[in-house]
């Protein structure tokens, strides 16, 4: 089991090592809403630019993980595409091994990107000192770990590689506006903040946003009890889809579409 | 055989061993009843046209897909209820490619050792000794995506050999190869199999199933003919062996007189026979005669395919 878990986890990091200019590309995004909608939005809002890039570091620190996350799990459509999976299915490693050696790696990619962008982090007005940035790493890692669960959850029940992308995003970009990753959610209408009880994601931005600025939205062992009991559900749920046992090769998007 | 003997898993179980076999896709009938054993050490065929069920019969002994009905056992242990003991028995060559392109084909090797269960230093010796025994250990180190087709494909098999497997399934496993890179693909599965290691694979090429020891042809979901490629073609009532010798007249009187029916009339002797390239070193042997000339017409796989089907092998299964 953990033999099939490290072997997933180093055919993934080899490929991502492959792939690793998404590192470089992967920082646009989070860049461009820290300085350029954040200059913009925070010109206009009541906290002024200098604290509002403050406030949204977070957040984009959130969107990083969030996407970089997700995006790793669309290994799982690709390989399946091209049959690469089929190799893997066919090794005598248990099924969930598979699933949640997926969900490592997905993880560990996350929070590579996330660690690439911490460095703006004083740019942004959030200097961290040491006991901080230890801190903000662990939050990190939580929402990492947190959204690549999500990711592999999604990607599991899909097999085309056009369809996943715009079915994840039609998830993951709600999530993120919920999350009050780029306005305070105690200001926000009463619906938003009962939404975002529910939205995993705005508890992982909210728990980097209290080591940031020293205040949290959500007691914290809400949070941390949230994003565990999101990770134990998903978890399962990937496991289970994994582990179906009629026509493995399909890996349970066989309602999409069979072949013979 | 009047009484097949029990199925109880003995020491040296056939290689396959596949009993009533349905596999049903919803309505479409994939696999009607298919009945088949391969002995350990052999090298066997499934030939057959696409949509026959090939692929189908393939993937429920590689554990990837449940038959409907029927039972599938590879080396004594059942496809589905013992799938992970049997997994370790098996190398896989799919009709797909299934090797990371990015990767270079050490590094593919290297993580299918660790899949397999080799420790880290294990899968690296591993996946040199595989690359060193198929002869592309200088092709290794570059991408995959950089290699050709045929380079591709030994890859493949390298991949498939990686976990030491007693068993070898290839699907189709030289699908867009050009006949050369074919040809250098099958001579090196033949000489896995001369060393002892059975090898099944299905494909839709006839010259490919003729390397087999044996062959079964399979039409519609079941096996409608089975045999050595000798005796499948000795099925159209065998072939033609025609001879020029220095003697006509003695020669038609000793073939006569040894049982055999020379055609009469000619300018060569024509003899219809079951199996002619067999009869022939015979014939040149024994005959009390010069032979000048020795030619033998054998049919080939495609031919016996159309007597029994009534069909092409190329055209498809599906009407």
């Amino acid at each position: 089991m953990i033999r099939g878990i490290v072997a997933v986890v180093i055919l993934d990091l080899k490929r991502f090592w492959v792939d690793r200019v998404r590192l470089v590309v992967g920082l646009a995004q989070p860049l461009l809403y820290l300085f350029v909608l954040g200059a913009g939005i925070g010109a206009s809002s009541r906290m002024g630019g200098g604290d509002y890039r403050r406030f949204i570091f977070p957040g984009t620190m959130g969107l990083s993980l969030l996407f970089s996350a997700t995006f790793a799990a669309i290994t799982i459509v690709f390989d399946r595409q091209i049959g690469f999976f089929k190799a893997v299915l066919v090794a005598p490693i248990p099924r969930p091994a598979i699933a949640l050696g997926k969900i490592i790696a997905g993880a560990i990619q996350s929070i590579v990107q996330g660690m690439v962008l911490l460095p703006f982090a004083p740019l942004a007005g959030a200097s961290l000192g040491p006991l901080q940035t230890v801190e903000m790493i662990g939050a990190m890692a939580l929402a990492a770990l947190t959204f690549s669960t999500m990711g592999v959850a999604i990607a599991c029940r899909f097999n085309s590689t056009t369809v996943f992308p715009v079915a994840s995003n039609a998830v993951l970009m709600p999530m993120f506006f919920l999350s009050g990753g780029l306005y305070p959610l105690k200001v926000a209408p009463h619906w938003m903040q009962v939404a975002a009880h529910f939205d995993p994601v705005a508890y992982a931005v909210d728990l980097m946003r209290g080591v940031v600025l020293g205040e949290f939205f959500f007691p914290v062992a809400l949070s941390l009890g949230a994003l565990a009991l999101t990770m134990v559900l998903l978890v399962s749920a990937s496991v289970r889809v994994f582990n179906r046992g009629e026509d493995d090769s399909s890996l349970g998007a066989s309602r999409l579409g069979w072949r013979r | 055989m009047p009484n097949p003997p029990a199925r109880t898993p003995d020491a040296s179980p056939a290689a396959v061993d596949v009993r009533g076999l349905v596999k049903h896709y919803g309505s479409v009938e994939a696999l009607r009843g298919v009945d088949v054993r391969v002995e350990q050490g052999e090298m066997f065929a499934l030939l057959g046209p696409n949509g026959a069920g090939k692929t189908t019969l393939f993937s429920i002994l590689a554990t990837l897909r449940t038959p409907t009905s029927g039972s599938a056992l590879v080396l004594g242990r059942d496809v589905v209820a013992e799938r992970d003991a049997i997994r370790r028995e098996m190398g896989i060559v799919f009709q797909e490619p299934a090797i990371e392109q990015r990767l270079s084909g050490r590094d593919n090797l290297f993580l299918m050792g660790l899949l397999y269960g080799l420790t880290i230093a294990g899968a690296r010796k591993r996946a040199s000794e595989v690359l060193e025994q198929l002869g592309i250990s200088d092709l290794a180190d570059r991408r995959a995506q950089q290699l050709s087709g045929g380079q591709r494909r030994k890859l493949e098999l390298a991949r498939a050999l990686v976990a030491d497997p007693r068993i070898l399934f290839l699907d189709e496993a030289t699908l867009g190869l050009d006949v050369d890179a074919r040809r250098t693909f099958w001579g090196q599965v033949r000489s896995l199999a001369d060393a002892g290691r059975t090898v099944f694979f299905t494909t839709h090429y006839m010259e490919e199933a003729d390397v087999a020891d044996r062959i079964a042809l399979i039409d519609f979901g079941v096996i409608v003919a089975l045999g050595t490629p000798r005796e499948l073609k000795a099925r159209l009532g065998g072939g033609i062996v025609s001879l020029t010798t220095d003697d006509n007249l003695r020669a038609r009187a000793w073939l006569s007189e040894h049982g055999f029916e020379p055609e009469p009339g000619g300018q060569e002797i024509m003899l219809l026979h079951a199996d002619p390239a067999a009869v022939l070193p015979e014939l040149l042997r024994n005959l009390p005669v010069r032979v000048e000339r020795a030619e033998v017409h054998v049919p080939s796989l495609a031919d016996v395919f159309l007597k029994l089907t009534g069909r092409g092998l190329e055209g498809g299964s599906k009407p």
